[in-house]
């Protein structure tokens, strides 16, 4: 008797199995969005407002689910290794182009069918208000004048953010000394307190200190300045040519139908464009630029290959 | 709605901490020892009430903290530089022997396997993987919720299901009083205070939270108490200090983050999310432009702590009936409840895994009886102390006298000596 139950039960779950696999066209339940890091955060918001955004275009419930770890390796490699059905996606920052390079974990955009890119988010260098140095080039003299003197905060090793600090010391030749914290909300902390020199940080990160006046930007690092802050000047007008923007995106492992990819970003494209959407980006210092799956691939593979060439270098510069 | 869940979270960790040994929360873990204790002896009604009370008066004490001393205590806090965190936490571990009660030795040896276990994970400023073994579920070292649930809920459940033979019988099902008398509450006041106090200090300090606080609080009401020896066995007095420092923590952490825009700990990171999505911009400017709003959250969150203290005192029997399920239930209750969350925090299976052993280790250390806190302690602050002070002496360009002497640091170090010293004089005096 016991043992016909058990036989039953497990022929039920087979058959409810087997329903799941051949219900309807795409999609026919609900679809898992990971997210590679915490609860809370600018990845977490993005992707939690991306989702909500998309549901209506789907008409199936998308649901976030934080597996945060080893700078995103660990849910980087977790999506990869699903089944290619289109039903578990993964948000992709930055830190695909990086991973691999960092030795986190042997995974990287090729190895993933990159659905679209959303938003990217300049560096840039704070200072505290009550610093002397005002643009890039005060602060670039002052550090010539006393190499390996002024303190620079980053986000932790390897990090884009300390990634952008090694750039900044070698386009402009100086010597700093490089400090990690656990997150961007430490090193900014950090900062307010005096313990550091300056810090290298997300657009973002640093407009709500900036607009409470307790800390000051005094570059963005890249080739244009940015919205939030109209007054600074951008690091190449200075003569400073570098930089490396945090972005974000979203993936799905590698090989997903045709079909289950085109309602992704068709959904993706439209939760873009909504105002909600918009607004966000606006509120948290980011920059909204949509990539189709194309060209977001030849982006993050371009990225990829720049770190796996630079991090390196600029590592072994420091030793 | 998010601030009441905030403010319930905290107090209501507390009850499985107090009936089962298994801390809800972080914060929790001071109130085990003698919560639980409380509970074995059959008071599980008073240990509840009272949990209930202090952490009320904990969290009424820091908001009105918050309301009058915002600013000065968002600077004090500022001042918190890597030197200082690490005086800190070289303060919390040097309570490792307070924590050990009867066995000093044994306590400092799991002490230092905590620290030892601090140590997995990417290295905090070189970002080299240490003692991963290649497994990339380790590079941001062991989580330390599952391995406090392994050690104290599921150690306890093995403890149990082995003793049953032996032992005299289940934990008494007498819930007992759960008011205090008069002069249990006068005895309970300066503790109380004690907690409140540290709680809203360490609280304001960002990356310190109810967990350190209800430690230090706990160990210095052992130290002003009179019936010191009862600590760790049931007192009242030490149960209402951890319960007051942990709750109190949250105004702390919430001075920090309506202040100065910046989280005290993980929980008010979501806070200030919720807070950004409505246009509410956390800071200085907040606090100038906006004041009815400081005040409706203040009180907002005040008004849920008192309904949370109600709630805590109405379901004090209800929840303590929760020991007259029968063992077998109730054990593997637990377990369920532990694999869920020990699973729930990262969405890892690896966390699960890292609470079973956990839990046999705690076993086997409650055979040897080799006590636990000091595991924790090292497992929590280590990190913190480790990147603190490799930072202070990247600031510091490996001069450690200019660390040492900084007027913060010096005051730890004294206070860390004097808390390791006190015993020596006082045995002879």
């Amino acid at each position: 008797m016991m043992r016909m139950r058990v036989w039953l039960t497990l022929l039920m779950l087979l058959a409810a199995g087997g329903c799941r696999q051949a219900a309807g066209p795409y999609p026919a339940r609900e679809i898992k969005l990971v997210v590679q890091a915490g609860p809370g955060g600018l990845s977490d918001t993005v992707s939690r407002v991306m989702a909500s955004l998309m549901e209506p275009s789907l008409g199936v419930p998308v649901v976030c689910e934080n597996r945060p770890g080893g700078s995103g390796a660990l849910a980087f490699s977790y999506v990869s290794r699903r089944p290619p059905d289109g039903y578990t996606i993964g948000h992709a920052p930055v830190e695909i182009a990086m991973v691999r390079t960092l030795g986190y974990a042997d995974v990287g955009p090729d190895q993933m069918d990159l659905l679209c890119l959303v938003s990217k988010t300049q560096p840039v260098l704070v200072v505290h208000p009550e610093s002397p140095w005002r643009t890039l080039r005060d602060f670039v003299e002052a550090a010539r004048g006393k190499p390996g003197h002024y303190v620079l905060g980053n986000s932790g090793t390897g990090s884009i953010w300390h990634v952008n600090a090694l750039l900044l010391e070698r386009s402009a030749d100086l010597s700093l000394v490089h400090i990690p914290f656990s997150g961007s909300g430490a090193t900014l902390t950090s900062l307010m307190g005096r313990h550091v020199d300056a810090v290298v940080a997300g657009a973002g990160e640093a407009s709500p200190h900036v607009a409470s006046g307790r800390l000051r930007v005094i570059s963005v690092f890249g080739a244009s300045g940015s919205r939030l802050f109209p007054g600074v000047a951008a690091s190449a007008a200075e003569g400073f040519d570098f930089g490396a923007d945090a972005w974000s995106g979203f993936f799905a492992p590698r090989g997903i139908p045709a079909a289950a990819r085109e309602a992704l970003t068709a959904a993706m494209r439209e939760a873009f464009s909504h105002k909600t959407f918009q607004r966000l980006c606006e509120e948290r210092g980011m920059e909204p630029v949509f990539l189709e799956s194309e060209a977001f691939h030849a982006f993050a593979q371009d990225e990829a290959g720049r770190f796996a060439m630079d991090i390196p270098r600029l590592l072994r510069m420091r030793r | 709605m998010l601030l009441g869940i905030y403010v319930g979270a905290i107090p209501a960790g507390g009850v499985p901490a107090l009936l089962l040994n298994v801390p809800g929360t972080p914060a929790s873990i001071a109130a085990t020892w003698d919560g639980y204790a409380l509970t074995r002896q059959g008071k599980a009604g008073l240990a509840l009430g009272v949990h209930a009370l202090f952490a009320l008066a904990g969290q009424l004490a820091s908001l009105v903290f918050l309301a009058v001393l915002a600013f000065p205590i968002a600077s004090f806090s500022l001042r918190f530089g890597p030197a200082e965190y690490f005086g800190l936490a070289l303060f919390g571990i040097s309570l490792m022997a307070g924590v050990s009660g009867k066995h000093v030795a044994k306590g400092l040896l799991a002490g230092m396997a905590g620290l030892a276990l601090a140590t997995v994970g990417l290295d905090p400023i070189t970002a080299a993987p240490r003692y991963t073994f290649g497994q990339s579920e380790f590079l941001d070292g062991i989580a330390f919720v599952p391995v406090m649930i392994g050690l104290f809920g599921l150690g306890e459940v093995l403890g149990q299901m082995t003793e049953r033979r032996t032992a005299a019988g289940p934990p008494p099902e007498d819930l007992g009083r759960i008011w205090p008398s008069v002069a249990e509450f006068r005895a309970m006041a300066i503790p109380g205070a004690v907690g409140a106090g540290l709680g809203t200090f360490v609280g304001a300090i960002p990356a310190a939270g109810g967990d350190i606080a209800a430690v230090i609080a706990w160990e210095q009401a052992r130290r002003l108490s009179r019936r010191a020896q009862e600590f760790g066995k049931g007192s009242l007095e030490g149960l209402a200090a951890a319960a007051s420092a942990c709750n109190s923590a949250i105004g702390g952490a919430m001075t920090t983050m309506l202040t100065l825009g910046i989280p005290g700990d993980a929980p008010s990171a979501v806070l200030i999310g919720a807070l950004l999505i409505h246009g509410i911009q956390p800071g200085p400017l907040l606090f100038q432009g906006n004041r009815p709003l400081v005040y409706t959250i203040i009180s907002l969150m005040a008004m849920a702590a008192v309904l949370i203290a109600l709630v805590g005192l109405a379901g004090a029997k209800p929840l303590a009936r929760a020991l007259r399920i029968p063992d077998a239930w109730l054990w593997s209750g637990i377990i369920l409840l532990g694999v869920v969350g020990s699973y729930a925090l990262n969405n890892s299976l690896t966390d699960v895994w890292v609470m079973f052993v956990a839990g046999i280790v705690g076993f086997l250390c409650r055979r040897a009886s080799i006590p636990l806190g000091p595991l924790v302690l090292g497992l929590i602050l280590g990190p913190m102390m480790e990147s603190n002070l490799r930072r202070a002496l990247v600031l510091a360009r490996g001069d450690w006298s200019a660390i040492l002497l900084k007027p913060l640091v010096l005051f730890f170090l004294v206070a860390t000596v004097a808390s390791l010293a006190a015993p020596l004089f006082r045995k002879r005096a």
